[in-house]
């Protein structure tokens, strides 16, 4: 049997042998959560990515750069903080120190950049908004290389320093996961579901719940009239790419300890590219949709990568080329993405 | 003083010249019609009031204080309010919600939306619903609603009887009529007969401008002056 990808011979017994074992609860379980676990990821990302969409009206392609720099400032604190004996406690504490404080940061920064860049372009085309967006991101991008290159640390693929911080239980199977389900995953997927949805009831409370969130609900439909209504927009525009930025950083410190991404300037094309899928699948400006396609995705990311690692499909970049593949049956089927309207629409 | 006075306004879209050297005042308590073709700048007159489209030379006063210039949620937020033509529901949001983005941070919020469902008892059993999900009768009234919540001291009313079913609209028309009661209200309204029966004052407006003013009552759809500017 030929690989249409690689054109390789594929040993018929072992993809019997491959396709029994994916079909064994444990590989299913196991692709399952860690399937879950980066759709977590992918998730704090691109929400930012859908209300700044979904509310301004602006396609942000700064957005991966802003994970990349969570990823190094999350890394650099971790490193320099923590030694080869700090145990596992410590590591978990200063985690969560590190996202409050790259969250706080990269917001403060997020708003600062929308009040000086991205407010005096409104009126301009779109493309304006993707040129000064995109150029943010390339002068993150090469910034973050410069720096770390003066540092002596590789750019790419990635800082394994900065991933090593991640502690051990962490790292290696779970206990909790395999006594539940029987199953060795990494403990790192289980960690990241668990505040991936502390992080999503967070943001649904924040939109559902608080007076900004209705304003900004409101605004995703009709930002002119909410004005009309005496709301300064410009203030909720504000917020809402501080707050975009901020959880884009998030999910850049979360990568930072993900095997399969880690702290590295590729962050800025890469998670860009992910979170885009992510948001055009779900519907653009649509909580529920970013939710259910970071599902989509995360699964089918990880099933790929299982499909890769146990050798039946020998092209690296299958995961890739899955997600697109996805992309495009979703631009087909349902142009609007899956809980998307035709207009720009907050729900 | 007038509640509202435009004085030699002028706005363009772009490079067109919509308003130009509109004049026009409101008392307090009045209701004043602004009639004339499709394409006139009736509605770019009250998106220049609010300052959506903000005028490039003249003045508009509310209560005495220009408004050129200043910030759409500033011009709202001295009492004026604003029934757009097409409702512009916030159609994922409840009744409730939609209410609740209209009034003042710093209000009340209870004794001012139940005096709303007072008024419109519709809005009141659906307040839970999404807006999208309500008739065209009940979003006029949302509509209606949402620009007076707050103690709005003038409404902006546009096209409010637009694509609704004879009925519904003398449902609005009644809830208009008593709006009118404690709201001053400018109203743009393609209806004749309908706008005549609501206002006590019209302007007449062709080409951005206005062409004929004066007291509604005797103002029939057959007066020569009304047929000149109104006739297709």
């Amino acid at each position: 049997m030929i690989d249409p990808l690689t054109h390789a011979t594929v040993d018929a017994p072992m993809l019997a042998d491959t396709l029994s074992r994916f079909f064994q609860p444990d590989t299913l379980a196991r692709i399952l959560i860690e399937g879950l676990g980066k759709a977590a990821i992918y998730f704090i990302i691109a929400i930012g990515l859908t209300l700044v969409f979904g509310l301004m009206g602006i396609l942000n392609f700064a957005h991966g750069a802003f994970a990349m720099v969570g990823a190094y400032i999350g890394g650099v604190i971790m490193v320099v903080a923590l030694s080869s004996a700090s145990g596992a406690f410590t590591r978990i504490a200063l985690f969560i120190v590190v996202v409050a404080v790259v969250f706080a940061l990269l917001t403060a920064a997020g708003s600062a950049l929308e009040i000086k860049l991205v407010r005096p372009i409104y009126d301009r085309t779109p493309m304006y908004q993707i040129l000064l967006t995109f150029g943010v991101g390339l002068i993150l991008e090469e910034l973050a290389r410069i720096i770390v290159s003066s540092r002596g640390i590789q750019p790419e693929p990635t800082w394994s320093a900065a991933q090593a911080t991640i502690p051990g239980f962490l790292s290696g199977p779970s206990d909790v996961l395999n006594s539940l389900f029987g199953v060795n995953i990494r403990g790192f997927y289980l960690f990241a579901i668990v505040s991936g949805a502390i992080l999503a009831v967070a943001v649904y409370l924040f939109l559902t719940r608080t007076l900004y969130g209705l304003y900004i609900r409101a605004g995703s439909e009709d930002p002119e009239m909410v004005e009309a209504l005496g709301i300064d927009v410009r203030k909720a525009f504000t917020i809402v790419f501080g707050l975009g930025t901020g959880l884009a950083a998030v999910g850049g410190v979360f990568l930072m300890w993900d095997p399969t991404w880690g702290p590295s300037v590729m962050l800025n094309l890469d998670v860009l590219l992910y979170a885009f899928v992510v948001v055009v699948i779900g519907g653009l400006g649509s909580f529920k949709g970013t939710l259910v396609a970071a599902v989509i995705v995360g699964v089918a990311d990880s099933f790929t990568t299982w499909l890769f690692n146990t050798g039946i499909v020998a092209f690296s970049g299958l995961p890739e080329v899955t997600i697109f593949l996805l992309l495009v049956i979703a631009l087909i089927i349902r142009p609007q993405g899956l809980y998307g309207v035709e207009e720009v629409g907050g729900h | 003083m007038s509640l509202l006075e435009l004085e030699d306004v002028h706005t363009y879209y772009g490079e067109s010249h919509i308003l130009q050297g509109m004049n026009l005042t409101v008392e307090e308590g009045e209701v004043v019609a602004l009639i004339g073709r499709n394409g006139v700048g009736k509605t770019t007159t009250l998106r220049s009031i609010l300052q959506l489209t903000a005028p490039r030379s003249g003045s508009v006063r509310f209560r005495g204080e220009d408004l050129t210039g200043n910030p759409t949620h500033e011009v709202a937020d001295r009492g004026i309010g604003w029934v757009p033509e097409d409702r512009r529901m916030f159609g994922y949001l409840t009744v409730e919600e939609n209410l609740r983005v209209a009034i003042d941070p710093d209000q009340e919020v209870e004794p001012l939306r139940d005096e709303m469902f007072d008024l419109f008892p519709d809005l009141a059993r659906f307040r839970e619903k999404e807006a999208r999900n309500l008739s065209g009768g009940q979003q006029q009234m949302l509509a209606i609603a949402r620009g007076i919540v707050g103690d709005n001291e003038l409404l902006l009313v546009d096209e409010p009887s637009e694509g609704l079913a004879p009925l519904i609209v003398e449902q609005v028309v009644e809830a208009l009529r008593e709006v009118s009661t404690e709201t001053t209200m400018v109203l743009v309204e393609q209806n004749f007969p309908l706008a005549m029966d609501l206002a006590d004052r019209f302007y007449l407006i062709d080409h951005g401008t206005v062409v004929e003013s004066g007291p509604t009552e005797g103002v029939t759809a057959d007066d020569e002056r009304i047929q000149r500017y109104l006739a297709a």
